[in-house]
């Protein structure tokens, strides 16, 4: 049982680490497909937004 | 004066040339003709612009093997994935009524050996762990819009959806770590041999109750279960590192193909996984100690890997003179 813990707990401390690399290298859509002119307001929502 | 002398001349030329009083420019002269766009749409063809922001990726205009890649991700794929993994539900399910529990034949020895080390067993689960995550999100993709949409709403499937891509994401790094160790710390056990011929021959002693085929540390089954986890895992994470970055293999045609690759292994992945946890838990008494604590019953160790234990008995890991125990079945 806690090999099995262990095992789950460092799957997920893991994928928060590999999060933080990620995010630092990888550029968000709204940055790295489209020019200064073009970038919506706030990136993360669409341009329809919610509604 | 000079206006009217402009237009004698004018007049003079129109006179002496009529054509080049016509106007020269014609408009669809360089237009795309029919015949030209059909080609272009021809099978891997598509049709581009000119475009002036960072996606060149966004300059393919019209690309017809992207409506071939919709249509297999919306009817074929549901249809493969729903085959493999509910025909494999059926198969475990009339396996269990037909054969039954897998008994230890001489009962309980009592005495226990050692299977799998703290650290094998640590990477099992780590990549198990991650695995089940990874395949309830990415069925979730393929299976989601059908199945829990209508149950919890959109606003629900929205925020789950989002939430388990994120975790598919980011849990497919721990996973592809679990598949390189898994490798290196089994492979050796886990090349084929003759005696895995006999093995198959006798169905594994799986089909008939009393008859355990002889195998070393991992039977056949085993080792197919392990070359399935390290060449389907293996090309599920390179489509995969494809799939988060996109265009690094070549072109959006290409990020197609490797789509489609990672999403029909995975389907197949999962159905392989599903017999091998019914094996390894309800499907067959005291396997499933061998992941939990670590140690398995002599007798279970001696009906399914006899030459293993015998090789363990000679290196002294278990005593040699602890006969099994005839205890009867539960």
């Amino acid at each position: 049982m806690k090999v099995f813990l262990a095992a789950l707990l460092f799957a997920a401390l893991a994928a928060v680490g590999v999060s933080f690399v990620l995010n630092t290298i990888q550029e968000p859509s709204s940055v790295a497909f489209t020019t200064g002119g073009a970038r919506v307001g706030d990136p993360g929502n669409n341009l329809v937004g919610p509604g | 004066m000079a206006l009217a002398l402009c237009a004698g001349v004018a007049l003079l030329l129109v006179l002496a040339h009529p054509a080049a009083a016509q106007v020269s420019f014609k408009p669809t002269a360089e237009s795309v003709h029919e015949d030209q766009l059909l080609n272009a749409l021809k099978e891997g063809g598509k049709i581009t612009g000119r475009i002036s922001i960072p996606d060149q990726m966004a300059a393919s205009l019209i690309q017809p093997a992207g409506r071939d890649w919709r249509d297999f991700h919306r009817s074929k794929l549901p249809v493969i994935g729903g085959i493999a993994i509910i025909g494999m539900f059926v198969g475990l399910a009339i396996f269990m009524m037909v054969r039954g529990r897998i008994r230890i034949h001489d009962g309980f020895a009592g005495t226990k050996i050692l299977r799998f080390a703290s650290f094998e067993r640590f990477t099992h689960w780590l990549t198990a762990s991650c695995f089940i995550v990874l395949a309830l999100s990415g069925l979730n993709i393929s299976f989601g819009r059908i199945l829990i949409l209508p149950l919890f709403g959109a606003e629900a499937f929205s925020t789950l959806s989002a939430y388990a891509k994120f975790a598919h994401n980011y849990l497919a790094f721990p996973f592809m770590l679990g598949l390189v160790i898994m490798f290196a710390i089994w492979v050796r056990d886990n090349i084929p041999g003759k005696l895995d011929l006999e093995w198959l021959k006798q169905g594994g002693g799986l089909l008939a109750k009393g008859r355990h085929p002889p195998a070393k540390r991992f039977n056949a089954g085993q080792k197919g279960i392990f070359w399935i986890v390290i060449i389907g895992g293996s090309l599920m994470s390179l489509s995969g590192w494809f799939m988060l970055f996109p265009y690094l293999p070549a072109n959006v045609t290409a990020l197609q193909l490797w789509t489609v690759t990672h999403a029909v292994i995975a389907m197949l992945f999962i159905a392989a996984m599903l017999a091998h946890i019914y094996i390894g838990s309800i499907g067959m008494e005291g396997a499933f100690d061998a992941m939990a604590a670590g140690e398995v019953d002599l007798n279970w160790a001696k009906e399914h890997h006899s030459l293993w234990v015998e090789e363990e008995q000679a290196k002294g890991h278990v005593p040699s003179g602890s006969a099994p125990r005839a205890v009867p079945a539960e």
